[in-house]
């Protein structure tokens, strides 16, 4: 049992950090920049991808040993395709606003390379149970991206956090101005540059000595 | 036997099976979760359109979202959905050729009118709302409620600041002719003065959806054109609810 807890532990510390998608392996920087001006929509985009991810790697899995392997990724897509339509679905049914706000980005979670990428390379050779951890924890390295992405965006270029307005007046009164790049997506690109080097400028985590 | 089976799942038969119940299978959770959320999401876009309709009409706020019970509640109370016929009359059956139209009202006394929108955009159908005041010729105000336009550059549409633009705007230049309202390309201050009331600030790299929307306002106005006279004609003096578009 242990065991078992220290091999998930593993799997999440690598999807979350040592190997996080965004930063690590620059996957789905295109939703990255579009969905991060708010939080709201930064974070609702997190939960499905995150859910799409660790259902996708747990359906695939399952499927693994009678998925024929030239049709393999016709197949991981329909999975997935499957499981981003039916999230839409119950974005438009249950929020409706941010859902209108997300557009077309939660449909292009299908394109989004970390599913994709975790279903052929993870869990097409793993257990339903290792690639549901997988997707979780990949998941959850995207969102921890985008989240401060999103953080940071809102909070310079509009003032706020979760829409509540937090800079107080009399910074304004003295001058201060939100910065209006922020708002666009060379803020995103600057932002997702400079967490991208810090994270691989920490100790312990430069991939280049390895 | 597990030979057998090994060579089963190599053939092209598995593979043809194998695609055909995949796809089977998905379909059906597909169709099953839409049709299970279809009422839920057909409310929340008659609740949406509402919601832009009174937005059009400066009965709430842009940027704080009311609950759904005040927007049914307002909307109730200040807008009445009516159907025209081409001479700008009012008719109780809606026919082939009549107008959808909706009346802003406090009470018995007309405020202003909003003329439904449907254009052509870039990628796909715009749909939207343009109110006027009672005078016939002055915007209220504007709303998208349903596009899909570029987000971030024709999706700007949306956006309060482009929206905000309307209001104030004319729809007849100084000899008193149509000339609706037209997006700009670039900033409206660029503009001869004397066309600035007619043009709203464009969208830098929306140019085609801001031309197909001028021509789809524009084209709406004409057919419009018969309504905005009545009110043109009345200014001031009878605008009353029951009788204002009545013979």
């Amino acid at each position: 049992m242990h065991t078992d807890l220290s091999h998930y532990k593993e799997i999440l510390i690598k999807g979350v950090w040592r190997e996080n998608p965004v930063a690590y392996q620059v996957l789905g920087i295109c939703s990255a920049l579009a969905v991060t001006v708010k939080m709201s929509t930064a974070l609702v985009m997190s939960i499905a991808l995150t859910l799409v991810a660790a259902f996708s790697g747990l359906i695939i899995s399952s499927l693994r040993n009678w998925i024929p392997s030239n049709i393999r990724i016709i197949v991981e897509l329909t999975v997935i395709a499957s499981l981003v339509i039916i999230t839409d679905q119950i974005l438009k049914a249950f929020l409706y606003d941010i859902s209108k706000q997300l557009s077309i980005f939660v449909g292009l979670i299908i394109t989004n390379c970390i599913i994709l990428g975790r279903a052929e390379a993870f869990a097409m050779a793993n257990n339903p149970a290792d690639s549901f951890v997988d997707g979780i924890a990949n998941g959850l390295g995207y969102s921890m991206i985008l989240v401060a992405v999103a953080f940071l965006r809102e909070l310079l270029g509009s003032g706020q956090f979760f829409g509540f307005s937090v800079i107080p007046q009399f910074l304004y009164d003295m001058g201060f101005q939100d910065m209006g790049i922020m708002v666009l997506a060379p803020g995103a690109f600057f932002i997702i540059g400079l967490l991208v080097w810090l994270k691989n400028s920490l100790p312990g985590v430069s991939h280049e000595k390895k | 036997m597990s030979d057998k089976k090994r060579s089963f799942k190599k053939s092209r038969i598995y593979v043809i099976l194998f695609a055909l119940v995949t796809a089977l299978v998905f379909s059906v959770l597909i169709t099953s979760a839409a049709t299970m959320l279809k009422g839920r999401q057909l409310e929340n876009m008659a609740l949406d359109k509402k919601t832009n309709l009174l937005e059009a009409a400066g009965l709430v706020p842009e940027d704080k979202k009311p609950l759904p019970e005040d927007i049914k509640q307002i909307y109730d109370a200040h807008i009445r959905e009516v159907h025209v016929d081409p001479r700008g009359r009012i008719v109780e059956t809606p026919a082939g050729n009549s107008l959808q139209l909706y009346l802003i009202h406090t009470g018995q006394k007309v405020e202003g009118y909003i003329v439904p929108i449907s254009t052509r955009g870039l990628w796909g159908k715009i749909h939207g709302y343009l109110a006027f005041e009672e005078d016939g010729e002055t915007v209220a105000g504007f709303s998208v409620y349903s596009h899909s336009e570029t987000p971030g550059l024709g999706g700007e549409i949306e956006s309060n600041w482009f929206q905000d633009n309307f209001k104030g705007k004319k729809i007849l230049n100084a000899s008193n002719q149509l000339v609706s309202v037209g997006i700009a390309k670039g900033k409206v201050e660029n503009l001869p003065e004397k066309l600035q009331d007619h043009y709203v600030d464009g969208i830098s790299g929306a140019t085609l959806t801001g031309r197909y929307l001028s021509e789809g306002l524009e084209e709406t106005l004409t057919k419009y054109e018969s309504v905005s006279v009545i009110f043109r004609q009345k200014k001031g003096s009878q605008t009353h609810l029951e009788t204002i578009l009545d013979e």
